[in-house]
């Protein structure tokens, strides 16, 4: 299996001057594409900073994190941003969407920051409409739509770049029951056909359950690192990694 | 860049009051500086109209040592071939010859230093419009020869009216004084009072025989149907007749020249403390625009919306706000100017006197800027690019980790 994200020793502190907050300690975290992995632990355990680490939107203080072998802790601020355009997709807890964009305009964006050609754009465009389900809704802007048929359009925005794997911060946080499975369903099947990488920050169960790899943190430090064993009658199970 | 640019123009209405605010702003401001510029435009070239059409027409020849000291002895050399080339001259419209002495005039109530002109009226009248500008009386009448025209601001000095008898008195040809009497026939007035104070009128054949000098005439003015052709024909007469003195206009009131480039400046300068009032104003909406959208902006940045296009998108959404108001405060602007250009504007009530004691009438017809337009083009274009580095620079300065926590 291909490396993707190799994170070695990795801090970062808040207000060290002040009142320091160890927002992540000495973190190592090695993902390998495909993979499904939900980041978990209680509120201020570094799961978002450790995505933001690893998605190059914070630098660590320590440590070095190569992604597909190149350590983004060494770019500079402009590589970074072209780096991220590239290489990542992001998928943030409450949409965020660019409410003045319709739903195509949205997923459109990155391809259009990376000056792709229009008949790209447009035949990924509509490729990706079709497995998040949303032809119909291309035209619409955000507000128009559904808390999960927004996160599904951020979804689709955050694969539009072909990304070495995608980040996303609680993405269901904000859906219910049914929008939550919905988008579930729609990112585990595009993990497991087209093998893209996801990884999660979440405290939702629902998430848990489905992801293959579960890693927990408590108080910026890796608590537990588990796999889930899948069998060919079962799918559940987690089978320890450390 | 066309999906920034529709993002722009987008984001721009996401709060409609305050954008609307903010292009009425610029609207208003628009329209309060170009309606001072067609104001002083009007002004001005109502200015240049008076000196052409009543004062020094569009151009004067003269000896080259007569205004040195206005000397009666130094008369136009050639007068009958100057004037005869002079008329064939397909560029002009008509001329005029006169006879000029400084001398003084009185009366029983006091004395006044004055140019007393010798005219032909009919064509002194084409000439300066003179005839069209007399208020009390009439012109130099053919069988009155000691006729003369006096200037209002000079009646009301000297306690004149038509029919008083004053006395001039000037050196002829050869230095000896010379005392005549002279009746009022006419009162004149132009928008030029100290001119009237400083000029009289009597027939030029009358002046000339007391100056001795026969038939000969010291100024030719010459006034031609179009200004544009001013340089060239002055370069074709001076080359013709070198032996004379041609002047344009601009020559002969250097002050109106100076002027009119000075107001031109000044009305750029008020332009722009206008537009960098109004700077302010979309500043600040830009920077609530910029702060409100912290975290989308962060997002943008987050996935991968570079330096250079965030500074695009918000520059683009500043000069697409500013330069909304553009077109709105021109249009309003032609119109008003274009009334106002029709009826004039009558400000005889507080500036009458100041305005004539320069030589400027009291009602002023403004003129639409258009020779300008480039200029305030710039000048508008430039408040949206200085406008738009503040907010930009905000902009630029979110860190997408942070903006994304807000």
């Amino acid at each position: 299996m291909k490396t993707v994200i190799d994170a070695h020793n990795v801090c970062k502190t808040f207000n060290p001057d002040t009142i320091p907050v160890y927002a992540v300690k000495n973190v190592h975290l090695h993902l390998e594409r495909g993979e499904f992995t939900a980041l978990v632990g209680p509120s201020g355990s570094g799961k978002t900073t450790l995505l933001n680490l690893i998605g190059g939107l914070d630098k660590p203080d320590k440590g070095e994190i190569l992604i597909d072998g190149v350590n983004i802790t060494a770019l500079s601020p402009n590589e970074l941003i072209d780096f991220r355009l590239h290489n990542i997709g992001f998928v943030f807890q409450s949409f965020n969407l660019v409410p003045v964009l319709t739903a195509r305009e949205n997923v459109e964006l990155i391809m259009q920051l990376q000056n792709k050609k229009r008949v790209d754009i447009e035949k990924r465009v509509f490729g990706l409409f079709q497995q998040i389900e949303l032809k119909d809704k291309m035209d619409v802007r955000p507000s128009q739509l559904s808390g999960g048929q927004q996160q599904r359009i951020a979804v689709a925005r955050a694969l539009a770049s072909k990304p070495q794997f995608v980040l996303a911060d609680e993405p269901t946080a904000n859906l219910d029951s049914k929008s939550a499975a919905n988008l579930l369903d729609i990112m585990a099947k595009l993990n497991q056909e087209e093998n893209i990488t996801f990884i999660f920050s979440t405290h939702d169960a629902r998430v848990i359950e489905r992801a293959r790899r579960v890693v927990t943190l408590v108080d910026g430090q890796i608590f537990s690192d588990t796999a889930r064993v899948e069998t060919e009658t079962e799918h559940s199970g987690l089978a320890s990694r450390n | 860049m066309g999906i920034i640019l529709a993002m722009s123009w987008r984001n721009i209405w996401r709060n409609k009051v305050r954008s609307v605010i903010i292009i009425a702003s610029v609207t208003f401001g628009l329209f309060a500086g170009l309606f001072v510029l067609g104001l002083y435009e009007g002004m001005m070239d109502s200015r240049v109209r008076t000196v052409i059409d009543t004062e020094v027409a569009h151009l004067q020849m003269h000896h080259p040592h007569f205004e040195d000291d206005y000397e009666p002895g130094f008369v136009l050399p050639a007068k009958n071939k100057l004037t005869e080339s002079i008329l064939k001259n397909a560029h002009v419209k008509t001329m005029t010859t006169r006879s000029v002495v400084q001398g003084m005039l009185a009366n029983a109530t006091g004395t006044a230093g004055v140019q007393i002109n010798g005219i032909e009226m009919t064509k002194e009248s084409l000439v300066s419009h003179l005839g069209d500008n007399i208020i009390d009386g009439k012109g130099l009448s053919e069988n009155r020869k000691n006729s003369i025209l006096v200037g209002k601001k000079l009646v009301d000095k000297l306690k004149l009216r038509v029919g008083s008898k004053v006395i001039l008195t000037f050196t002829d040809k050869e230095s000896n004084i010379v005392s005549a009497a002279f009746r009022i026939e006419g009162i004149f007035q132009t928008d030029n009072t100290p001119r009237d104070e400083r000029n009289v009128f009597v027939h030029q054949t009358t002046l000339n025989s007391n100056l001795s000098i026969g038939d000969d005439v010291h100024e030719i003015a010459v006034l031609l149907y179009k200004d544009d052709d001013v340089e060239a024909v002055t370069k074709q007469l001076q080359e013709e007749f070198p032996e004379v003195k041609v002047e344009s206009w601009t020559d002969n009131s250097p002050e109106t020249e100076l002027m009119v480039s000075t107001v031109n400046q000044y009305s750029y300068i008020i332009m722009v403390i206008i537009m960098f009032a109004l700077a302010f104003g979309i500043i600040n909406t830009m920077l609530m625009a910029v702060l409100e959208r912290t975290r989308e902006i962060g997002m943008l940045g987050a996935l991968g919306m570079n330096h250079k296009k965030l500074f695009v998108l918000v520059l683009m959404e500043t000069i697409l706000l500013t330069i909304a108001g553009a077109p709105i405060g021109l249009l309003i602007s032609w119109l008003v100017i274009q009334y106002f250009g029709k009826v004039g504007i009558d400000i005889s009530s507080f500036a009458g006197e100041a305005m004539s004691s320069f030589g400027y009438s009291s009602i002023v017809y403004p003129e639409f800027p258009a020779s300008r337009m480039l200029g305030i083009i710039i000048i508008v274009v430039g408040t949206a690019l200085v406008s738009s580095l503040f907010p930009s620079i905000k902009a630029l300065k979110l860190q997408p980790a942070d903006a994304l926590r807000q």
